[in-house]
């Protein structure tokens, strides 16, 4: 008698959707060859965007082209990617729903939706302010804006939390620092600089490193201000706390939330967040089902390098509970954000759940790494070369026996 | 200040034991845009500069600190929202 096909599905095509679905198929080839297993990618995204450049678009006049791979280039052939987002999710049955009356039943499900720009939480935010976080029509927006700003008030910063890639607007306002002083107009342009936290960057020691930065260059650092609101005819940002700020060109990043799908499915938190242990990646009260990346409420930064990391424990518990190995993989929070600061330098915000982070001084050679890793992105989405990333980012996770 | 036996009955529990820095602040001020004037916000915390970071909140947004309390493995500190936007 046939042994029944286990499905393995993985919702969502970015960084943590596109290296599971990869991963798996690597490590399961055999029984895939041999019809025993299906691994489906459910993502309707035809076009993988590398969203770190998204600023290199928006500060440095990157060709949005060069940040843009198809998805069909990026898929190992094992993997059966269906081209069509799912509707809705369903953890009791086992089941993703596509768009119209088709659906996937699953024995194992990972979760990679990843997190949704939200500018339309604080009035006025989408009409008046420029981002780089929703598209690279959107980056380049920007540049064109700086392109034409030839002296006045640019307001960068944070606009509500969470949002993801944090060292982000730190990174923006020393890129357009540094655009205006190549043009030799920086004494007619203020920055400041907007923030709800307490510092300049919200972990202390690496905040260390910014301030002096921005004090040098002659940054205005404006702490605790969460936008309420902005009024785009009078060009004015207004804070929950009572105060107000003017601006000629405003460039702030908008609160995320999770993806629709899951606050469809009701089984994220309030602002779509899925519940998800810290260390396995599985979601809370389920065995079979995962989540990884932006799309969990675990408290890590939402960037690609932890979407990447938590994609190699997920398949990893994926592959021992189909092998019954009974091997737990645990993910340790190692978050690893390239920094971009100085001109032609860079830093890494590091830590995990164990250790804080640290206070890293910027140099060329992180900046050569962080050119190299934009570069390198795309191969490592294969799964062929983390042995080389392990090499690199050292433990990630502990395995323990069940 | 209050006490442990004076506190309020607070209008949100945030609870944001286990996060490291930015975690607290970041889960109070997720809080405090969706509070309104006269709640308390209770913030238990285990990173140890969320009691500072949010003393500085507090001073600067004109809110109101009723009670910081240190317990056994983490922090609970209560805060009545007197001021929210303009």
């Amino acid at each position: 008698m046939p042994q029944p096909t286990t499905n393995i599905v993985v919702v969502g095509g970015g960084t943590g959707g596109t290296l599971t679905a990869n991963l798996l198929a690597k490590q399961l080839q055999d029984d895939i060859h041999a019809g025993k297993i299906r691994v489906y990618l459910v993502s309707g995204a035809k076009a993988h965007i590398f969203q770190p450049g998204y600023l290199q678009v928006a500060f440095k006049n990157q060709d949005p082209k060069e940040i843009i791979h198809d998805e069909e280039t990026l898929v190992r052939r094992e993997v059966q990617w269906i081209q069509q987002n799912a509707d809705k999710i369903d953890l009791s049955s086992r089941t993703v729903a596509l768009a119209p009356g088709e659906s996937l039943r699953y024995d194992y499900l990972i979760i990679a939706t990843g997190s949704v720009p939200n500018p339309a939480a604080i009035p006025g935010l989408k009409e008046a302010s420029l981002n780089f976080h929703t598209s690279p029509e959107e980056s380049r927006k920007i540049w064109n804006a700086i392109e034409q700003f030839n002296e006045g008030h640019v307001v960068v910063g944070i606009s509500g939390v969470p949002h993801k890639c944090p060292p982000s607007p730190n990174e923006a306002t020393f890129m357009i620092d540094n655009y205006f002083r190549e043009r030799g107009i920086r004494d007619r342009v203020k920055i400041t600089f907007l923030t709800p936290y307490p510092r300049p960057y919200p972990a202390e020691p690496m905040s260390k490193v910014v301030e002096p930065r921005f004090e040098k260059r002659g940054i205005e650092v404006v702490t605790f201000f969460n936008v309420e609101s902005v009024n785009p005819t009078k060009r004015e940002i207004y804070s929950l706390e009572g105060d107000s700020q003017t601006y000629d060109l405003l460039i702030l990043v908008p609160p995320h939330r999770g993806a629709d799908v899951i606050t469809k499915s009701g089984i994220g938190d309030a602002d779509g967040w899925i519940p998800t242990d810290k260390n396995t990646m599985k979601i809370t009260g389920y065995e079979n089902a995962y989540a990884i990346g932006d799309t969990t409420n675990i408290p890590v930064s939402k960037t690609g390098v932890t979407a990447h990391l938590e994609a190699i424990v997920a398949a990893n518990n994926v592959v021992s509970s189909i092998r019954g190995t009974r091997k737990l993989y645990k993910y340790n929070g190692r978050i690893n954000c390239p920094f971009e600061m100085d001109s032609g330098k860079a830093s890494f915000v590091v830590g995990s759940y164990e250790k804080p982070v640290r206070q890293i001084q910027p140099s060329r050679i992180r900046y050569a790494m962080k050119k190299a890793f934009a570069r390198f992105y795309w191969r490592t989405l294969s799964g062929r070369w983390d042995w080389l990333l392990k090499a690199y980012f050292g433990r990630t996770y502990q395995t323990e026996r069940t | 200040m209050a006490t442990p036996e004076t506190l309020v009955k607070p209008t949100t529990i945030v609870d944001s034991r286990g996060t490291m820095c930015p975690g607290p602040i970041t889960d109070l001020f997720k809080a405090y845009r969706n509070s309104n004037i006269g709640d308390v916000i209770e913030l238990l915390a285990t990173d140890p500069a969320a009691k500072s970071d949010t003393q500085a909140w507090a001073k600067r947004s004109g809110n109101e600190i009723l009670a910081i309390i240190d317990e056994k493995d983490h922090v609970r500190i209560q805060i009545r929202i007197l001021r929210k936007g303009r």
